[in-house]
């Protein structure tokens, strides 16, 4: 009679294993999420601070396709080689229409000379980006990223902002705001060349 | 039986053309709280962002060009991606955060009602407690009582 007793009570004492196994794997699952946010985020701002700390790191990939739709996507690992300024930008952002003069000067005098430029419209439609590059008369490269997918990885807090990217594809300047002159941005060129 | 099946029938088609309607004639208002702000991730009717605000009247557009709900969410995913939508779509990886909190709300009433189950088993019946048998004599003398005191 007993020893029925107790093996009516082993599957119980199994199940009740399996589901304790099974909510502390929840439990470890969920703080394993919670952990993978919070490095990823402090390695996304972390990029930025060491720029401005001037260690140089290593600028984040993407690989992104053309504003306009025609080609494939364009990599920063593709332009590997000479200096790249990457700037983001949407077209509902003011002070990227005042800035898009600054950089369309700076790419006429810097892009004979080995630099090359890659606007990257984000958070945006494609349609109003367009517009954006023919009413500015832009005509450096443009790529797009509807989703801002990229954004995470650069560590943007807003629009605009401009990296200047060197020849190894090291992050050595950063312009967290609306440029103000061109001078800014031919030091952060002046920096990836040297 | 037939008052009742008619019955369903008529709420299921009461519930059906709000939903309807809802999605054939949209409203700003509506498509406000289903869509988000990729910049500052509220859903649109929480922000004010030049980003949002251009949202809203791409929908306001839409709208008035007589795009259907999905339609709109549909355009606005293709240049946005899925994150544009507040609730995550009802297919693929994003089936899961539907069906999580069901399969949460199943499991959790299962184990309760288990427990409650193994509890109410568990349990010993109440037994009367026996005590030592009496004295023949004191037993007589009080069944003798007993009858005087029914008589």
């Amino acid at each position: 009679m007993e020893a029925s007793a107790a093996s009516g009570r082993r599957p119980i004492r199994v199940a009740r294993r399996v589901a304790t196994g099974l909510a502390l794997a929840l439990v470890a699952g969920l703080l394993a999420l919670l952990v993978w946010d919070v490095m990823h985020k402090e390695s996304a701002q972390g990029f930025v601070n060491q720029i401005a700390a001037g260690d140089d790191p290593a600028a984040p990939g993407f690989s992104l396709k053309p504003l306009n739709g025609g080609g494939p996507p364009v990599s920063l690992a593709s332009l590997r080689g000479r200096p790249v300024v990457v700037n983001f930008w949407a077209s509902w952002c003011a002070p990227c229409k005042a800035e898009a003069p600054l950089l369309e000067r700076a790419y006429a005098k810097w892009h004979g000379k080995g630099v090359a430029f890659v606007g990257i419209d984000a958070n945006d439609f494609a349609g109003d980006a367009r517009k954006f590059v023919v009413r500015h008369d832009l005509s450096f490269r443009m790529l797009h990223d509807g989703s801002g997918s990229t954004l995470g990885r650069w560590g943007l807090t807003g629009f605009p902002e401009t990296y200047f990217i060197d020849a190894r594809g090291r992050a050595v300047d950063h312009i967290g705001q609306q440029i103000q002159n061109e001078s800014e941005i031919d030091t952060g060129i002046r920096k990836a060349l040297s | 039986m037939r008052t009742c099946v008619v019955a369903l029938a008529a709420l299921a088609l009461a519930a059906a053309a709000p939903a309807l309607a809802s999605e054939q004639h949209p409203t700003l208002n509506e498509l406000e709280g289903e869509v988000m702000c990729p910049v500052c991730h509220t859903t649109l009717d929480m922000s004010d962002s030049p980003a949002a605000k251009r949202i809203e009247a791409f929908i306001a557009a839409r709208i008035k060009a007589g795009d259907t709900k999905s339609e709109i969410k549909r355009r606005l995913v293709a240049n946005f991606g899925e994150g544009i939508l507040a609730a995550p779509p009802k297919r693929g990886f994003g089936l899961l955060a539907w069906l999580l909190p069901l399969v949460g709300i199943v499991v959790g009433g299962g184990a309760l009602g288990f427990g409650a189950w193994k509890w109410s088993q568990g349990r010993e019946p109440a037994v009367a407690v026996a005590g030592p048998p009496l004295d023949p004599e004191l037993e007589r003398r009080l069944d003798d009582e007993l009858r005087r005191f029914d008589g």
